[in-house]
């Protein structure tokens, strides 16, 4: 018979070292938690951040009463926030603060220093690789911070708090006829959540990534100092703080260039190539020939080439200069090829059902009728990110990326394809350029942008349509990984290269330029308690 | 015969299919002023995935107007889960309120007759000369029992007797169309008697020709937001074509969602909390240049009134060219 203690004692010992009685250290990749026979002859890459056990959390909770922040320790408050929208990463903070103020957030940083409380911060939650899931210490919730502060239609630029979801900010810019430049097709994304990573858009081949469109913030730093910057003053933060993950500072404030609003009118062209169809959007980029542009496929069978204008005449342009080299069909061309295709192929008329199914529910979904005035599209983002949780959304997302310079993108994709046609019978991919600006290349180190890229950058989506199935995370971290090894591969990058995907990171960037920003991370997050093993 | 074996096959959706994707946030009055997640939909749900009991599970500070519910990907019914939590969560009101309708039930009905009927709110029982316009204007009969008490017993989650329900429908059987200005109340009478045609309030009045037609393009058009989320697929059509037609504005979000003006929440409901609806009156005007604005509810109206310069008229009023709402 085994004495309970020494079993107690046994069971302690089993513990590897990488769980939560040691620390690792910042900027390093600890050990694997699975055995090493778990996954025979699959390279594995994810690290599971380990949980960090709380020992000064008490006299730090009570800092922070004194100082008047509430501090959530219920199951409830803190459960909300046990996952992201990936639904594969999960933890739990010690305690949740709904941040209300930068003079909060400064407070609360500031006792997270001296006590050495990791503060995960959140926006949306919808980045998908456990980067806003806090595995102990606290969750600063941002969406507290959601008010739109100025809004300057002769300048053309609005200032908002960095909490608020894109939507949010929409609702009141159309209520003095403007717009933002481009944010995520997801509209309960935030302006500081999506700062901090990208932020793609189908105009941003012509207007750039999200976070481009950002003049100056206000940055509360890890160490609790209120810090505005921008390019031309703490210009050193700021190119850190945009595209940084939340690495360097907790956006607080955000100015951000707004334009004009305008409905949209959208052109679907389908082919049954993607060499093809990403040769023709690039063509359409590289000339300026459309106002939005990007691809989104039912697997490599129907793809589908969107093109949308905002005003007539560059839809006219458009059609008199370009049309004609699209080798894309029609809605109708393309249904005669597909039953030419599986007429001859009888043993796929699964595929060739699903892909009906599929057509016949998405397609009225983008183009209701409260949406639309006059054949225009009148609210892109509400459109297409409803359509986007109806028909991809679900508690389990895995999203895998990668992002090219133009020239490598075509095989990236087409490799990528290969990856998600072995591991999944239906999935997605979407696809969009980014036009970069030759002035931010500071910020775009060490970012989702890759370094290699001149003028355009690519970036591929590979999102397999889960459904009701259930995969083992082994099968899906397989796929990422399968995924991620193509970017290393062909020295691209990733729009979700930190939190589980942190062991791509020394392989993607190399070790000079992550001990460079190891360095810096260190200099200003001396207890290296912000976002916490996301990428550091 | 399809289309029941099409729909017994549709699983229920519950809290356990809520993904997180936060799109009932931004739609929610309750959000809007807290900023707190956990008086959500979302916030609800992921508490009871974590195995939060319903006790603490915050479901007073829902206001069932139902804007979460068409948004929702996941197709929860989720004024349905607040509904449902709160009918398992002991109410300290529900005494009294059951002795409210069990006085109601004891009181015998005379019996009337007519091919309509229409169930007025409370709000609109406190105004006898726009009620007689309504009735005027819909050719239908007031019911003479209003249902306030159900109303109440609905929205907080109190068993509803058997024999006071008997009571309130009896007279509407064999009635061919009523008409319901309570949203929530409109939403459960259509579930009880299906058969049945039941239409809400500001769609009959905004289908008389002798209203709509005063409509301008320089209206702000305040729906009254029960009614119309629980049946959003048609009528956001039906709002659409208004729109398209008479040109004026809505008090519908990107999403074409209605943003509540009174948001009560339960507590406010029973009159045991005092209510502010100016923020929520002033988001709906925000921004926009208006010259007149056109309410379903007669409660909405009296919120805008209090701050806003341009004439609140009930829709009801615009078929004699907009008298002012008396509040
Ligand atoms: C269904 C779906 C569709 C998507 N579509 C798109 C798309 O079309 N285009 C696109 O670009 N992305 C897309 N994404 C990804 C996602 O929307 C973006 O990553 C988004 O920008 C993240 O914003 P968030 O507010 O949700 O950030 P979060 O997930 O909350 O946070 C992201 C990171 O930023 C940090 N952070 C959050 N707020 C702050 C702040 N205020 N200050 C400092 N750091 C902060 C977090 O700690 C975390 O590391 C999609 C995701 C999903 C699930
Ligand atoms: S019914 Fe209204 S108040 Fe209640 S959760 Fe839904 S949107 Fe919020
Ligand atoms: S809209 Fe539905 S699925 Fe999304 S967070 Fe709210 S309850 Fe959950």
């Amino acid at each position: 018979m085994i004495h309970q203690e020494s079993f107690l004692e046994f069971l302690h010992d089993m513990i590897p070292e990488t769980s939560d009685r040691t620390s690792i250290e910042p900027g390093t990749v600890g050990p694997c938690h699975v055995g090493s026979d778990a996954l025979i002859g699959i390279k594995r890459q994810q690290t599971n951040p380990t949980r960090w056990i709380g020992d000064s959390w008490q006299a730090f909770a009570d800092v922070l009463r004194e100082n008047g922040i509430e501090l959530r320790e219920s199951i409830a408050a803190r459960g909300t926030f046990a996952t992201d929208a990936g639904g594969t990463a999960y933890g739990m903070p010690h305690g949740v603060v709904i941040a209300r103020s930068a003079a909060q957030v400064s407070a609360l940083l500031k006792a997270a220093q001296q006590y050495r409380v990791p503060v995960t911060v959140r926006g949306g939650g919808l980045i998908t690789e456990g980067e806003s899931v806090a595995f102990g210490g606290v969750l600063l919730d941002m969406t507290g911070m959601s008010r739109v502060l100025h809004i300057d239609t002769d300048a053309l630029t609005v200032r908002t708090e960095g909490g608020i979801f894109w939507h949010s900010l929409a609702e009141e810019l159309r209520r003095a006829n403007m717009d933002y430049l481009s944010a995520p097709l997801n509209m309960t994304s935030s302006v500081g959540g999506t700062l901090g990573v990208g932020g793609i858009d189908v105009n941003s081949p012509r207007l750039g990534c999200s976070a481009d469109q950002a003049l100056a913030l206000q940055v509360v730093t890890p160490t609790g100092d209120i810090v505005e910057c921008s390019d031309t003053l703490n210009a050193e933060l700021f190119q850190r703080v945009i595209l940084g993950y939340g690495q360097f500072g907790v956006i607080t404030e955000a100015t951000l260039k707004i334009r004009p609003y305008t409905p949209l009118r959208m052109h679907y062209f389908y082919y049954d190539s993607l060499r093809s169809a990403i040769e023709d959007l690039q063509m359409l980029d590289k000339n300026d020939a459309s106002d939005y542009s990007g691809i989104l496929t039912i697997m490599d069978c129907a793809v589908n080439l969107l093109v949308a204008f905002d005003s007539d005449e560059r839809e006219a342009a458009f059609k008199a200069n370009w049309q004609a080299r699209l080798r894309g069909h029609g809605e109708f061309g393309f249904a005669l090829c597909i039953a030419g295709r599986y007429a001859l192929r009888p043993w796929k008329l699964g595929e060739a059902w699903f892909l009906f199914r599929r057509k016949r529910e998405l397609f009225p979904e983008l183009q209701r009728a409260e949406y639309m005035r006059d054949g225009k599209m009148v609210d892109r983002t509400v459109v297409f990110s409803r359509a986007v949780w109806k028909f991809w959304g679900g508690k389990q997302m895995v999203i895998p990326d990668l992002a090219t310079s133009s020239e490598k993108f075509v095989e990236a994709v087409e490799r990528g394809n290969k990856v998600c046609r072995k591991y999944f019978p239906h999935y997605t991919l979407y696809l969009v350029g980014i036009k970069l600006r030759p002035e931010h290349k500071a910020h775009y180190e060490m970012s989702c942008i890759p370094p290699d890229a001149e003028d355009w950058a690519y970036g591929c989506e590979f999102e397999p349509m889960i459904g009701g199935h259930v995969y083992s995370r082994d099968h899906l971290q397989s796929f990422k990984n399968a995924i991620y090894d193509i970017g290393v591969d062909l020295g691209g990058s990733y729009y979700r290269f930190g939190g589980m995907m942190k062991g791509y990171i020394r392989r993607v960037f190399g070790d000079e330029v992550v001990d460079r920003h190891l360095a810096m991370k260190r200099r200003a997050d001396p207890a290296m308690i912000l976002n916490r093993d996301v990428i550091f | 015969m399809w289309g029941f074996v099409k729909n017994a096959f549709i699983p229920r959706r519950d809290h356990t299919d809520c993904s997180g994707c936060s799109l009932c946030l931004p739609v929610c009055p309750v959000w809007r002023q807290t900023r707190d997640i956990s008086l959500t939909p979302h916030g609800r749900a992921k508490a009871m995935q974590q195995g939060e009991a319903v006790s603490v599970v915050a479901v007073e500070s829902c206001t069932l107007c139902g804007a979460c519910d068409p948004v929702c990907p996941e197709q929860i019914d989720l004024s349905g889960m607040t509904l449902k939590l709160r009918r398992q969560t002991e109410h300290p009101h529900a005494p009294a309120l059951q002795a409210r309708m069990d006085e109601k039930a004891a009181h015998p009905l005379t019996s009337q007759h007519a091919a309509a009927k229409w169930l007025p709110d409370q709000a609109l029982s406190e105004h006898p000369e726009l009620l007689a316009r309504i009735t005027d204007l819909l050719g239908a009969r007031v019911t003479e029992d209003d249902g306030a008490d159900i109303a109440l017993a609905l929205e907080a989650g109190v068993i509803i007797p058997a024999h006071r329900m008997q009571r309130f429908l009896a007279p509407l059987k064999g009635v061919k169309r009523i008409i319901v200005a309570d949203g929530l109340l409109l939403k459960h009478l259509k579930k009880l008697l299906p058969a049945m045609y039941f239409v809400s309030l500001g769609e009959a009045l905004s289908n008389h020709a002798d209203v709509s037609h005063n409509l301008r393009a320089t209206d702000l058009y305040v729906i009254e937001p029960r009614a119309y989320h629980s049946d959003y697929q048609r009528l956001v059509k039906h709002y659409d074509r208004l729109r398209a037609k008479h040109g004026c504005a809505f008090n519908l979000d990107l999403q074409r969602i209605a943003i509540p003006i009174t948001s009560r929440n339960l507590p406010q409901r029973m009159g045991l909390m005092a209510h502010d609806d100016d923020a929520q009156a002033r988001w709906a005007l925000h921004g926009r240049s208006i010259s007149r604005i056109v309410v379903e509810s007669s409660e909405d109206g009296m919120a805008l009134e209090k701050i806003s310069d341009v004439p609140v008229v009930h829709l009801a009023e615009l078929a004699d060219h907009g008298v002012h709402v008396q509040a």
